[in-house]
């Protein structure tokens, strides 16, 4: 499954590597446009549960990498091997200064609260999320509190420091 | 009952039947809240100490604040504490509540507790043992036998103050004032 997987999505898309680093483990790295597609083609070759999306930023190469964890679910016939089982993670890079990517709620309706949990602590933009608001936090930081420039030790001075004692 | 405290039960029967009857806000905030389970349940049984949960905080009269206070948290802390009837003691327990703890740089936990809240007594530790509970209940009976648990009333002194940092942490409060807030000013001017 993993050898013929491998060799359709990079006969398939154009700019998509794949490397399986282990048994059941499988990496693929798409280019940013893609994403939607990539993730149906996955979604129609079984690997129907989008686990987590998961962000990394880059700040020397001025890049955010967001990773999208695909796994099966169990299925119900006793055909299914144990060594059939398969953790796919796709990658994807956005620029760092604006950055933006196609939302895939349209594949994968589970992943709502996960965009709108990378918008708000790295600040990536969803095109075609329905809500991107707080899930989170409640207070709107300059900068997203999850990126690397982000000074937390400044910004707790600022914010907390400054609130002063009750005197008694 | 201890014979030697009758005379404090004839003195001051109310100040003793609050002291012996803590009712604890079963309030879950961070880590802290899986040592309560054992405090209050057979292994350590808290109600040797008269402390018992109870499930609203009209009911209660004493609020641990059992870890970390993130910003959301603390305004349910704030709404908690001004639903309680007095007179109500608050126990900060572990080290986050009372400096940020492990905390201590993040964006959105709020490090001193006592800067929105009073706070009557303070158990140190992340986290605490449930011994730790029992001997920071019966300090609780040593301020409260000699008035020193006073939180509620300085919160009604200093509300002006509590409730303008509440503001500077919150933003926007969605609730009116506890107390009158304008009288507050004008007897500090006096």
């Amino acid at each position: 499954m993993i050898s013929s997987l491998q060799e359709n999505l990079e006969a398939t898309f154009k700019g998509v590597k794949v490397t399986a680093p282990e048994d059941g483990r499988m990496s693929v790295s798409v280019p940013s446009d893609s994403i939607p597609v990539v993730l149906r083609y996955l979604k129609g070759n079984g690997l129907d549960h989008m686990a987590l999306l998961s962000c990394v930023d880059w700040i020397e190469d001025g890049k955010f990498e967001l990773v999208y964890f695909l796994t099966c679910y169990m299925p119900n016939n006793t055909d299914y091997a144990a060594d059939q089982k398969l953790h796919v993670l796709v990658r994807t890079q956005v620029p760092r200064d604006n950055p933006g990517i196609e939302s895939v709620i349209g594949v994968f309706e589970n992943i709502e609260p996960y965009e709108r949990e990378i918008h708000e602590l790295y600040g990536v933009h969803f095109k075609g999320h329905p809500r991107l608001t707080h899930l989170l936090l409640e207070r709107d930081y300059e900068v997203p509190p999850f990126r690397k420039d982000f000074d937390t030790r400044q910004y707790v001075e600022e914010t907390f420091g400054s609130i002063p004692p009750v005197d008694e | 009952m201890d014979r030697n405290q009758i005379t404090k039960w004839l003195k001051s029967p109310g100040k003793m039947a609050h002291k012996y009857s803590l009712h604890a806000v079963y309030f879950c905030t961070g880590c802290g809240i899986i040592e309560i389970p054992p405090v209050i349940t057979a292994r350590w049984d808290a109600e040797r100490f008269g402390v018992i949960p109870v499930a609203t905080p009209r009911q209660g009269n004493l609020f641990m604040i059992t870890g970390y206070v993130s910003v959301k948290t603390l305004k349910a802390i704030i709404r908690t504490y001004e639903q309680m009837p007095d007179p109500k003691y608050t126990v900060a327990f572990g080290s986050c509540p009372i400096n940020g703890g492990m905390y201590w740089d993040s964006y959105n936990t709020i490090k001193h507790l006592d800067k929105y809240i009073p706070v009557d007594g303070w158990i140190a530790g992340c986290m605490p043992r449930p011994e730790a509970v029992f001997v920071g209940v019966t300090h609780l009976w040593t301020l409260i036998d000699k008035e020193m648990a006073n939180g509620y009333i300085r919160y009604k002194k200093k509300y002006a103050a509590y409730r303008s940092n509440q503001e500077m942490a919150l933003g926007e409060l969605d609730w009116p004032p506890l107390y009158p807030i304008e009288d507050e000013t004008e007897e500090e001017s006096k």
